[in-house]
């Protein structure tokens, strides 16, 4: 009878302290900001979410096979899960990190970028579940115009 | 000059938005070969949007040196009516900040 009533109680505790952090907007420049300076895509993905197990599927990502202008790729990127953040990286430019939103509880999640890339690679989406688990998408594409200079 | 321009439309329940924020989106090495320094660097660093009806914030987002020159932002969003008025704020890396607003259609 006391495990239950332990059981039942911290199982209570944890419900209640993970409703608010979903509904929280967040500067994440702030709050994380070696995620911002990591040179590559693993690296910037520990620093943010502390774990790098994806589960391959339910995000929706669509860019150009090959993009003209390095300067302006066009990136699309939605899902239908429940989400407390997404993140957009890519391991084209010295730093990995482009983006992370906070999802709100008016969010769509469905958002659409421009970014710069300074030659071809893959570009990377997170999606951070409100089940704590992380959603992965990547995109391998060719740059014929580096944009940026990184 | 710098501004941002909104522009909110109603489907379907879903508020579709498109920003475009004014802004060179300099990166650290674009800032050394221009200016022959890293500290010229500037990009947007966060970008928020709220509703004007209820203050609560719908779309949030942190962002870095990649995003393009002149960087559009679009997303969707629900549970908002014809006529809200939709703010959104940006601030870059040096404290600037800028505000458009748009009604939504």
């Amino acid at each position: 009878m006391e495990r239950r009533k332990f059981l039942s109680l911290t199982l209570g505790a944890l419900a209640l302290a993970v409703v608010p952090a979903s509904v929280r907007a967040e500067d994440f420049r702030k709050s994380k900001p070696t995620v911002w300076t990591a040179k590559t895509v693993d690296d910037a993905i520990k620093n943010l979410y502390g774990s790098t197990t994806f589960i391959d599927k339910d995000v929706k990502l669509k860019t150009p096979d090959v993009a003209a202008n390095g300067g302006a790729v066009p990136v699309n990127f939605s899902t239908k899960i429940p989400a407390k953040t997404v993140s957009v990286f890519q391991d084209s430019n010295p730093e990995a990190a482009v983006a992370v939103y906070s999802v709100t509880k008016y969010d769509a999640t469905d958002y659409s970028i421009k970014i710069k890339m300074a030659k071809s690679g893959t570009i990377t989406v997170i999606v951070e579940g409100q089940d704590g688990k992380l959603y992965r998408a990547t995109k391998t594409l060719e740059v014929a115009l580096g944009g940026c200079e990184g | 000059m710098s501004k941002v321009r909104v522009k909110a439309k109603l489907k379907k329940g879903l508020v579709n938005v498109k920003a475009l924020a004014k802004h060179p989106m300099m990166t650290y090495n674009q800032a050394e070969k221009k200016t022959g320094s890293r500290d010229n660097a500037n990009f947007i660093t966060h970008i928020s949007a709220k509703l004007q009806s209820n203050g609560e914030t719908v779309f949030d987002m942190s962002t870095s040196q990649f995003l393009s020159k002149n960087p559009i932002f679009k997303f969707k969003f629900k549970g908002a009516e014809k006529g809200d008025t939709l703010i959104m704020t940006w601030v870059d890396f040096k404290g600037n900040t800028a505000t458009g607003k748009a009604k939504i259609r």
